[in-house]
């Protein structure tokens, strides 16, 4: 298959579940989700003010213009605005991303590094005290709960020990990183870093007993040279897959952080559209999210081949 | 112990960049906002920073208890004629709106046609109010302006209305349609507050954003459901803080503090939302924030009885504590197939479940001590409140048992009651999502199995809890309202019959309580109106419609360095009378 | 021929699986920890343990009684007496339910309530509502590790299944199977969780068991598809079907236990992750309703306890929580290692 009809296909199937997800999101809200119009029209609503509130949200048309109108939607980037705020839904998104990505990215830059650091380490260590220990720790530290590690890390380490303010949000970038996400960072490695360290040791595990790190041995290469460069450079195929392909779901996984630390992002906004039924922005962050995903995943497929012609796509 | 030292001062350094003396204030809410166009609010949160923006005709007194109402845009209390059907509202001259692009640099004045268009404004079908109802129904030709707009799709706002009489550029005068003493209470909220025309228009479409009114206060840096900032209006008139204290030692104390001082003092209100209840306690304790109503759940560690603990008296810390102006109330749909219906039998076992609450152990351990019990539908600092009103329906389950026992809801071998013809019998409570909501979830529980009832729960998100109490398909739920304006009415419409499907949410439709009802709508408080209310209260006891059960109080702590601070029972936000020392950190 | 062929093929496989499982150090202790953890679900299914979880038998928040120094500042309000006999005014009104309704108060006159006695302190502390932790913990991990085994079944079902038949049958089958594969893994999962819950409006522990299997499968079926496309093409199976075996024979007789040590890897691995993501769903407020009691209630529950300095219930769950969670982990690990094929050649 040659690259262009390799791309033109899986973006035709990329395009195809986006579909999917529009279909899916538009039944599951627009069908099972609770009516806005209740929120919206007050506690002191008529009858006929609620009917008004649907009217003018276009709720009282049939389902598949209603559904015609979301791909309309998608299709023009433009979601309108949020019921709930008025506010377009495009720059709710866009003032939500920076937030969760100041967390995210530096949670994903530390969390790759530790991560490679420590499963080079043990890795090299096979079977030693040291394995061992990494081993442990890193599954007992990854059986306790996000939720207990937050309750816990803010009240002894911001509250009683008062290393790190308890919550908040700045407006620039350099004071939230230096400041207000610095604690909810560490905690969220607390519980991320554990995994991707086995993973890493395992794909690390993988080319050590390859034949290229033998003979490079036999060439009398040091240990050193070996496992960080032809080593690390053969994993790091798989490793970088797994950041790509975890990137989407961090978006909305931090949830909890932010909604603790009071830190205006994604995953809070997604919580808040749902108990608000405000659908424009239930949609929108979908849609978006879906696009990420499918992005990174084409992008993962794309690296994939480039980087190691023999591996063909099913 | 250096180490940490040094940390700390780091962290102060970047957390607290040295500014020039600007005074701010640093508060917390635990929901988000909404928008700020006063025209489409309903939440607390949002009328509590448009009641910094904006400026009603009417507002409340910050001292005086119970709440007294007071001129705020108007230059005196309304002079009302013709039995309360004619009210005539005069304006401070020299008002100016904040400063905004769309009047080109010029100063705006508000006149009387701004308060005519604002009105005009809740009836226009395009900005679906949900506080319309304070004035559908009363103002003479605004409902057929609202119903043609329906029609033809265009609400007109040049042609006057019967109703809204504009006198001069002072003088307003609003004609209603019957006896309505209330009415100055809707000219208080702070919803109604002036707008102008020309900023509604320019910014149609995105109203909710551009907030210009005439508050002490305009907006400044926003990020939707995080963070509010509220910076010093230009144009604010000069106001001076002046109020009478009476004999309360705690006003005389505001007033020392305060007295003669220039409004507002405070350049910027810091406001962020906080959902989580942990943050927002823990924020003050370390003093980022300096004004929190207590969340319940940790009054333990702030309260022992209803007073501050010692080591938070020695910090300096300030409580202030008040009833909500709000009911708890549970109440059992009446036409519900199971519950429902006014054979002897429904309405003892309506008793019954309502005999078997435990207000004690709700207010012990839901509210940690910090309710009241409320037998009467209108809660204390209401007008029409009487605090003495004895409940029909006082906790006690051996009653309840031997009510059902009476009425043939005999047990089955589980040891649960069965309906009288032998069906089975289950109770199902509405409830929401959250864990406050659990709790209340086990407290029903527990009791309803002490007198042998069996206990379901139906979780809804909150929404679909509003949609199924109108259709009236809740079965039994513990409800809360919060007074919109400090009058008896506002409590006593929840069960009245054509309010079915709208908040009515008991589905109580009976002839005689309606009639008696609307007898109360044309008297002002009054001891007859006390007396028909006693007997509509009474009447939701003995047919098993309802049981009051709690008012909340509310705790505010403040930090030390805040100068000014009464909580008030009906205000959203009083930051415009505050002021703020410079701090002294007396932090742990 | 050819079925014996493959099942013995399995079965010595199996078998050396479980001998290097138990050479191992690590797999065998956790495996004891589980099979214990699993053992004492068992007792409390059978209502020999925890059974008593829901009895308030302390006062609220009794501490732990090896720290009982703890002053203990609950006060027990005085007992809600309220004197049946005293007239309430009616104001006019008469009461339809008389006289029965004034014969039940004389009648409830009589009883005289019983003084109930309460332990000021527990070997593990009490709730809030004076309740045992130890026996809510109990309860609390029967829940647990319940839904997270049925869910874990459910999604490892669903995944096998639609795993088996896109990698085996490939073309169109493949191509729907996996476009809604990749429909539902582009939806955040925060977002599937609420609109799964959503299409089932009773909450309960059903619904939870429906949440996590029904989001939770996409993890086996990617796995179980790459093995069956791998298998499809081997000759035992070329072998099976010129001998005339079905289809379905072939799926779930000849291939299935050849990647079933796949399917028990990710059996274990969801498990893992069930039993977290639980305390989420409650947090979110889809747990398990107050007739029963998980770690991720209990969790919920000791949030704001800590601060209170109430600190056992949040202690205890953490505990009991990490003891299997970790276990399992070990075991999953200890269990992919003694079936990796490769170390089988």
């Amino acid at each position: 298959m040659s690259g262009l009809l390799f791309l033109v296909r899986r973006l035709g199937q990329a395009l195809l579940t986006l579909l999917g997800v529009i279909l899916l999101v538009f039944v599951l809200f627009n069908w099972v989700g609770g009516d806005p119009a209740l929120i919206l029209a007050g506690k002191m609503a008529s009858a006929q003010d609620l009917a008004n509130v649907r009217h003018q949200l276009g709720l009282d048309r049939p389902l598949w213009q209603q559904f015609l109108d979301f791909v309309g939607q998608v299709l023009r980037g433009d979601y309108g605005e949020s019921w709930a705020t008025h506010e377009p839904v495009s720059a709710i998104f866009r003032s939500r991303l920076g937030p969760s990505l100041t967390l995210l990215i530096p949670m994903l830059v530390l969390e790759t590094l530790v991560a490679i650091a420590v499963a080079l380490l043990v890795a090299a260590l096979r079977g030693s005290w040291l394995d061992q220990g990494v081993r442990m720790v890193s599954t007992v530290a990854m059986s306790i709960s996000l939720l207990v590690y937050i309750i816990v890390g803010q009240y002894v380490f911001a509250y009683l020990w008062g290393w790190f303010p308890v919550k908040g949000w700045g407006d620039s970038v350099l004071t939230n990183l230096r400041i207000y996400a610095l604690l909810p960072v560490l905690l969220g490695l607390f519980v991320s870093v554990a995994p991707s360290i086995r993973l890493y040791r395992s794909f690390i595990l993988e080319e050590i007993d390859q034949d290229f790190v033998r003979t490079a041995r036999a060439k009398g290469l040091s240990e050193v040279r070996i496992l960080f460069v032809h080593v690390l450079r053969n994993a790091a195929i798989p490793i970088v897959t797994n950041i790509l392909m975890g990137l989407p779901g961090l978006l909305t996984g931090a949830f909890l952080l932010e909604r603790f630390f009071a830190i205006p992002g994604i995953g809070r906004e997604i919580i808040l559209a749902v108990e608000r039924s405000d659908f424009p922005l239930i949609k929108a962050i979908t849609v978006y999210v879906a696009m990420a995903t499918l992005a990174v995943n084409l992008l993962g497929d794309l690296c994939y081949r480039w980087l190691d012609p023999r591996v063909r796509l099913e | 112990m250096k180490v940490r030292r040094a940390w700390v001062l780091w962290l102060a350094l970047w957390m607290f960049p040295l500014q020039a003396q600007e005074k701010v204030l640093h508060v917390a809410f635990s929901a988000s906002e909404t928008g700020f166009d006063p025209v489409q609010t309903s939440d607390l949160n949002t009328a509590a920073v448009e009641q910094q923006l904006f400026e009603s005709l009417l507002t409340y007194d910050y001292l005086a208890r119970p709440a007294k109402l007071v001129p705020r845009l108007a230059a005196a209390l309304p002079s009302v004629s013709g039995q309360g059907r004619i009210w005539t509202f005069t304006l401070k001259k020299g008002v100016y709106f904040a400063p905004d692009p769309v009047f080109q640099g010029r100063k705006r004045e508000v006149t009387a046609t701004d308060v005519v268009y604002t009105l005009m404004r809740f009836m226009d079908p395009k900005n679906r109010s949900p506080y319309k109802f304070l004035l559908e129904g009363k103002i003479e030709g605004l409902d057929e302006r609202a119903d043609r707009a329906r029609v033809t799709g265009h609400f007109d706002y040049d042609t006057p209305v019967a109703g809204l009489t504009v006198l001069d550029p002072w003088h307003v005068r609003v004609h209603l349609k019957t006896t309505d003493y209330d009415f100055g209470h809707a000219m208080a909220q702070p919803i109604m507050g002036i707008v102008a025309r020309e900023v509604i228009e320019a910014y149609a479409g995105d109203t909710a954003s551009h907030p210009v009114g005439t508050g002490p206060y305009r907006l400044g840096q926003w990020l939707r459901s995080a963070r509010i900032e509220l910076i010093r209006n230009p144009n604010y008139r000069s106001e001076v803080w002046h109020f009478s204290p009476g004999k309360d030692p705690e006003n005389q104390r505001l007033v020392a503090q305060m007295e003669g001082k220039t409004l507002p003092q405070i350049d910027r209100i810091d406001i962020q939302i906080i959902e989580e209840a942990q943050s927002a306690w823990l924020s003050f304790g370390k003093g980022e924030l300096d004004i929190l109503g207590l969340p319940a759940q940790f009054s333990p560690l702030a309260l022992s009885g209803d007073q501050l603990r010692p080591e938070w008296v020695r910090r300096g810390i300030h409580l202030d504590r008040i009833v909500e102006p709000a009911i708890a109330y549970y109440f059992i749909n009446q036409q519900d197939p199971l519950l429902g219906g006014m054979t002897p039998a429904r309405i003892a076992l309506r008793r019954a479940i309502f005999l078997a609450m435990n207000d004690g152990e709700m207010m012990r351990v839901i509210d940690k001590g910090q309710a009241i019990r409320t037998a009467y539908p209108i809660p204390p600092g209401v007008a029409g409140a009487d605090a003495q009103y004895q409940s029909l329906l006082n906790y006690d389950p051996e009653l309840a048992n031997q009510l059902l026992d009476a009425y043939g809801y005999r047990r089955d071998r589980t040891g649960y009651r069965l309906q009288p013809d032998g069906k089975p019998l289950e109770v199902q409570y509405t409830t929401g999502l959250s864990s406050q909501d659990r709790e209340l979830d086990e407290v029903m529980k527990k009791s309803l199995d002490r007198i042998g009832l069996r206990f379901s729960s139906n979780k809804l998100k909150f929404p679909d809890i509003i949609r199924a109490e109108r259709q009236c398909q809740v079965q039994f739920r513990l409800s809360a309202w919060i007074a919109d304006y400090p009058d008896g009415d506002n409590f006593m419409q929840l069960w009245y019959g054509p309010h079915t499907h709208e908040n009515n949410a008991s589905c109580y439709q009976d002839p005689e309580w309606d009639r008696l009802y609307e007898q109360t709508l044309v008297l002002p408080d009054s001891p007859r109106r006390d007396a028909l209310y006693h007997r509509l209260a009474r009447r939701l006891e003995l047919y098993g419609v309802t049981k009051v059960s709690t008012s909340a109080l509310r705790n505010v702590l403040s930090q030390p360095w805040v100068l000014g601070y009464r909580a008030h029972p009906i205000l959203p936000s009083v930051w415009n009378y505050l002021d703020v020392e410079e701090r002294h950190d007396a932090t742990p | 021929m050819t079925q014996i062929y493959s099942s013995r093929r399995s079965e010595n496989a199996w078998s050396l699986a479980l001998r290097r499982l138990w050479r191992d150090p690590v797999g065998r202790f956790s495996l004891g920890v589980v099979m214990c953890y699993l053992v004492l679900v068992g007792m409390v299914l059978a209502g020999w343990l925890g059974a008593r979880w829901n009895d308030p038998v302390a006062v609220n928040y009794a501490p732990p009684t090896w720290c009982a120094s703890v002053a203990n500042r609950v006060t027990l309000p005085a007992g809600e007496a309220w004197d049946r006999s005293s007239v309430i005014p009616l104001y006019g009104w008469t009461d339809p339910l008389e006289p029965l309704w004034s014969e039940a108060r004389a009648a409830a006159q009589r009883i005289q309530p019983e003084p109930v006695s309460y332990r000021l302190t527990l070997l593990f502390g009490a709730d809030k509502w004076g309740r045992d932790v130890g026996q809510k913990v109990l309860k609390g991990t029967q829940t647990s590790v319940w839904v997270g085994l049925v869910a874990a079944f459910v999604a490892t079902f669903i995944g096998t299944v639609l795993g088996a038949l896109a990698g085996y049958y490939g073309r169109w089958v493949d191509d729907l199977l996996n476009g809604f594969y990749g429909v539902l893994t582009s939806i955040p999962y925060l977002l599937l969780v609420f609109a799964v819950a959503a299409v089932f409006q009773q909450k309960g522990v059903g619904t939870l068991i429906l949440i996590l299997g029904l989001t939770g499968w996409t993890g086996v079926f990617r796995l179980v598809r790459a093995e069956y496309l791998k298998h499809r093409t081997r000759e035992y199976v070329l072998a099976a079907g010129a001998l005339g075996a079905s289809h379905g024979r072939r799926v779930w007789v000849h291939i299935l236990p050849n990647v079933s040590h796949v399917i028990l890897v990710q059996f274990s691995q969801n498990l893992v992750g069930f039993i977290k993501s639980e305390v989420i769903l409650s947090f979110l407020g889809f747990g398990v309703p107050v007739s029963s009691v998980s770690w991720g209630s209990m969790l919920n529950e000791a949030q704001n306890e800590l601060i209170l300095g109430k600190w056992w219930q949040l202690g205890v769950t953490t505990v009991a929580m990490a003891i299997f969670v970790t276990a399992l982990s070990l075991l999953t690990d200890a269990l992919r290692d003694a079936l990796d094929p490769r170390l089988n050649s």
